[in-house]
């Protein structure tokens, strides 16, 4: 038994002193060198809402002061993150000022050139979700046909025509009831289409203000609709009640390369969102504010957005309202849109 | 206070004890509530991007459940109503356990706000004061206000009269009887305000009728004296609580007299919406027989109708409304009915289409469902915890004396 | 020997991630590197406008390109490269504007020397100043004229020597026999198409990025910018605009596979839509 006994403990071998330093060398080795490989591997530090970022006040009500510390506080977490020198802007409304809108629908071509620059300006998440302020609607030409009249109804017997309903009718006859927003043709203008872009109104009477529960989306006094998006609470009251589905939502966490984020902010404008709030076009504050068009208009290729401030007589926004033949989209919702729309 | 202190103890020791149906009820209903945790989890750390809402549907299954779920704490009103201003004896009973429910049946609304807002953290920003509360401008705010309120009158209206009888002391009926009063009134305005809520945004034509809030109530009143009824039975079977037949009575005929005024609102929307559908009619249309080839809402749009119609018809004999063993298959049957047609059928066609036209459709995740039936269960728990417990200093179970001995 | 193999494979890891680590890095200075061949991206009609990406600030690029169509999307400085545009023809508030344009003399002037010295053309012989303004069909230009007796601006009203000096081909000529610069074709332009004019003068017609304000500088996109003026009647294009590739539509929204349904084709009634009027949606 003894000897069994000593057979097992030989198999066994005692830890002598020198197995346990090496054992212990090669365990350090191998943490080390796994630490050294996770670290190397590591992303960039994701900057953390400081409690101060957290607990500020609504915008509007902030003091100077207190609207200069909370955009330093931005601007610190902004560089670190997007690694380049960001700039958040807390400049108010120019005296004097309010911005207007006109979009010619005779001339616009449907390239959506405006919506891809107005990500390009405005900081939005590129992917998961991707966010546009606009979108723009193709509106069938359609044409009213005779092989349709038989359609109509009721049939009357012996002769083609509904004498209640035209066979024609819900055709694109004439032009189509509702747009299509996923066209992709090779070229565009297409003959039998024109084009609708719809984005914030910037109405006059927002229905989204109103709803907002905490205050967080209010017009400016130039007229700009904003929304402070460290106040936001998420409700989604605001996107319920907008009649042309000019808000957008941050569903998840925003995904900006860093290669493609503007770095000149404004802290009511395109300074990047964070999950769960409301972002929506601004009129590209950053730059109107500072006496710059807006990215849509100057990408417009065919120059069918025009701006600029509505109490001035001389203006090329009043212009167009003075001369051209203007309309508002969905005027009898009575929001009073700064947003016009104009035939040549 | 230290008898209410106890009270609230006795009740909830009371609660979660009991024969092994009971537990085994409560087991089955935190099997949900470890889905809840997890997916509560996925939400607050990923954010909304684990739901299957976007920017065309952004109301989804969460705010469906919280329109039906006001409705449901309204309809504590059913018993209450009758107890107080008609002075119903059987009904007068067992009030109090309507309060409970519509205790629960708040807390499970809260639950599902917080599910639905984007920032929950931000919650601090509706407080007045420390935040802004824009009141009166933004419905919301009255919505918070007159839930918060409706909570507040519960609790104090059920708990002041369970304690009163938990320490066998005579009720004030100066004060006590208008709190009930307002409590009745309230419970009116809690499901206008949610009905306000959804029908004053001229972007969603679906909604945007004076119908709303009249339907919104008959619907309540429909469906939530179901629940009423079937945990009534619930108790009569298992406790020795006696509950009177008048009090069934009187409800089955709430449930099918506001069943029927229910499916006549209804039949008047569809024939005024279809008569000359306009643009506007699409939202109806897409729940109804679907828009564009998108139909995914069109067979339960249609297995509600059944079911609440089939009902209705099934109700209006007194031999079948009397009838307390098939009675609580037809509350069944009016509870999914309406939960498909004023929950689900009612917010996600107001979404599609867009204001501009765009046709989508949704479909929750299963986190999404995950957390709605976690939020469900913890409702169930709490109201069974509570009616138990109510019924417990009813029939005489808990008391102060036995407490204190 | 199990401790033993695990702690081999640590080690191993660990010099793997590490080397992963640096692979990455070296890869992506490498593809920066590649990546900083040109950018090139068109203004506003393709080949007659390009321009290339560089920087004018620290983080800011002169234009932000579309990889889909090759068309500028964003410009970061709004007057590089441009010059002054001259005055308007006609006295307005507008004029105390600062107004700039993409100058397109200097390519122009290239021809200069054509007009004059070189043999390149007309069989090695000296090329002869036109004597008479008839119309005639020509031999050469045919990249920009195809024919002609059948210009695609004016319906016959025109040809080519009433835009064009028939000396300095560096410039164009109006009727009074002025030169105009290529800079200010619309001094041109302007002289038929009146209401047009009118509309691009006030800012309504046509493109101007810059500041908003009155007053502001601007930089104006001239008529040639953005019409081809030798090609406006041409059946498939809009007033010699060419058409464009779009931009990528929005991506499909979350719950949905396709974007069929749009195209949906207006299909059965259901029964019931007899007794209360046919719709066919």
């Amino acid at each position: 038994m003894s000897e069994d006994q000593n057979k097992l403990q030989e198999s066994v071998k005692q830890p002598t002193r020198r197995d346990f330093l090496r054992r212990t060398g090669e365990v350090s080795v191998a943490s080390f060198v796994g630490a050294a490989g996770l670290l190397a591997n590591a992303k960039d530090v994701q900057a953390t809402t400081t409690w101060a970022e957290h607990f500020q006040k609504n915008y509007r009500l902030m003091t100077d002061q207190e609207k200069k510390e909370s955009a330093e506080r931005l601007e610190v977490r902004y560089s670190e993150e997007y690694g380049k020198k960001v700039t958040v802007d807390t400049s108010d409304a120019i005296d004097g000022v309010l911005f207007g809108y006109a979009l010619n629908i005779q001339k616009c071509i449907g390239c959506r050139r405006c919506v891809k620059a107005c990500v390009k300006e405005n900081n939005q998440s590129r992917n998961n979700t991707q966010i546009e302020w606009i979108r723009v609607i193709r509106m069938e030409k359609g044409e009213f046909l005779k092989e349709n009249m038989p359609k109509g109804y009721p049939p009357v017997e012996g002769e083609e025509y509904g004498v209640q309903v035209g066979g024609n009718a819900y055709s694109p006859a004439g032009v189509v009831l509702e747009g299509k927003h996923y066209y992709q043709p090779e070229k565009v203008p297409e003959k039998e289409a024109f084009y609708f872009p719809i984005q914030c109104m910037q109405c006059e009477k927002p229905p989204c203000v109103k709803v907002c529960p905490v205050r967080t989306t209010y017009r400016e006094p130039d007229g700009i609709v904003v929304v402070d998006y460290n106040w936001c609470i998420g409700c989604r009251m605001c996107i319920g009640a907008c009649p042309y589905w000019a808000r957008r939502f941050n569903w998840g966490e925003p995904n900006l390369p860093k290669e493609e984020m503007n770095p000149v902010t404004h802290y009511l404008g395109n300074r990047p969102r964070m999950k769960g709030v409301v972002e929506k076009c601004t009129f590209c504050i950053q730059r109107t504010r500072k006496g710059r068009y807006t990215a849509c208009i100057e990408v417009c290729p065919v120059g069918a957005r025009k701006f600029g401030n509505l109490l001035d007589p001389d203006s090329e926004i009043r212009k167009v309202l003075d001369r051209k033949r203007v309309f508002r989209l969905k005027a009898e919702a009575n929001t009073f849109p700064k947003f016009f729309y104009f035939v040549d | 206070m230290k008898s209410l202190f106890n009270l609230c103890l006795d009740m909830l020791k009371y609660g979660f004890k009991g024969d092994a149906k009971y537990m085994a009820w409560l087991g089955f209903l935190s099997f949900f509530v470890i889905f809840w945790v997890y997916g509560n989890y996925q939400q607050l750390a990923y954010g909304m991007a684990v739901t299957g809402l976007t920017d065309q549907v952004s109301w989804g299954i969460y705010l469906a459940n919280f329109i039906f779920l006001v409705g449901f704490a309204a309809a504590a009103v059913t018993v209450v109503f009758p107890a107080y201003v008609y002075k119903h004896e059987g009904m007068h009973k067992v009030a109090v356990l309507g309060e409970m429910m519509a205790i629960a049946a708040v807390v499970m609304c809260i639950l599902f706000v917080l599910n639905h807002m984007g920032r929950p953290d931000r919650l601090w920003h509706m407080i007045p004061y420390i935040g802004i509360y824009n009141w009166p401008n933004s419905m919301l705010t009255w919505d918070v206000l007159v839930l918060v309120g409706y909570l507040i009158l519960n609790a104090v209206c059920g708990f002041y009269y369970l304690h009163q009888k938990y320490t066998k002391q005579p009720i004030n009926k100066s004060w006590y009887i208008p709190l009930v009063f307002l409590a009745i009134a309230w419970a009116f305005s809690i499901h206008t305000v949610t009905a306000f809520l959804i029908n004053t945004m001229p972007a969603r034509p679906m909604w945007f009728h004076s119908m709303m809030p009249i339907r919104f109530i008959v619907t309540a009143f429909a469906a939530g004296p179901c629940v009423i009824v079937l945990v009534f039975l619930l108790v009569r079977k298992h406790t020795k609580l006696v509950i009177d037949d008048s009090v069934f009575n009187l409800l089955s005929t709430t449930i099918t007299v506001c069943l029927g005024l229910a499916l006549y609102l209804t039949l008047s929307e569809v024939v005024t919406e279809f008569y000359h559908p306009t643009e506007h009619a699409l939202g109806l249309k897409y729940l109804i027989y679907g828009v564009q080839g998108l139909d995914k809402l069109v067979p339960f749009f249609w297995i509600s109708i059944a079911l609440m119609l089939g009902s209705f018809i099934m109700l209006l004999f007194p031999s079948i409304r009397k009838n307390l063993k098939i009675l609580p298959f037809l509350c069944v049957a009016i509870f999914t009915g309406i939960w498909i047609e004023k929950g689900m059928g009612l917010l996600l066609p107001g979404f599609s289409p867009t204001p501009i036209g765009e046709m989508t459709e949704y479909y929750p995740t299963w986190i999404e469902i995950g957390n709605s039936l976690g939020n469900w269960a913890i409702g169930f728990i709490v109201l069974s915890v509570l009616v138990k417990g109510a019924v417990g200093v009813l029939v005489g179970d808990i008391s102060y004396e036995k407490n204190q001995a | 020997m199990k401790t033993r193999l695990l702690k081999s494979v640590i080690i191993v890891a660990g010099f793997a991630m590490l080397s992963s680590a640096s692979y990455a890095e070296n890869k992506e200075s490498k593809e920066n590197k590649e990546s900083k061949k040109e950018t090139v991206c068109f203004e506003s009609r393709d080949g007659r406008s390009q321009v290339v990406k560089r920087e004018v600030k620290k983080g800011v690029p002169n234009v932000k390109c579309s990889s889909t169509t090759g068309g500028v999307l964003w410009w970061g400085d709004p007057f590089d490269g441009t010059v002054p545009m001259g005055a308007m023809p006609i006295t307005a508030d507008y004029t105390n504007e600062e107004a700039v344009v993409k100058p397109r003399e200097k390519e122009i002037d290239k021809n200069k020397l054509l007009s004059v010295c070189t043999t390149a053309c007309h069989n090695g012989e000296y090329v002869p100043v036109p004597t008479s303004m008839k119309p005639r069909k020509l031999t050469m230009h045919k990249d920009i004229v195809p024919d002609s007796m059948n210009l695609q601006h004016g319906r016959g009203g025109i040809w080519c020597l009433n835009c064009h000096s028939a000396t300095n081909r560096s410039k164009l000529i109006d009727n009074f026999d002025n030169e105009i610069s290529f800079n200010q074709p619309q001094k041109l332009c302007g002289k038929c198409h009146g209401p047009i004019y009118r509309d691009w003068r006030d800012g309504i017609h046509g493109k101007r990025i810059g500041m908003w304000q009155k007053g502001g500088k601007k930089r104006w996109w001239t008529c040639t910018e953005c019409h081809n003026p030798h090609d406006v009647q041409h059946g498939t294009r809009n007033s010699g605009f060419a058409q464009l590739a779009p931009e990528l539509a929005p991506e499909i929204p979350k719950g949905m596979k396709t974007t069929n349904h749009e195209n949906h084709a207006h299909g059965d009634t259901p029964w019931w839509e007899g007794i209360f009027g046919g719709s066919h949606h």
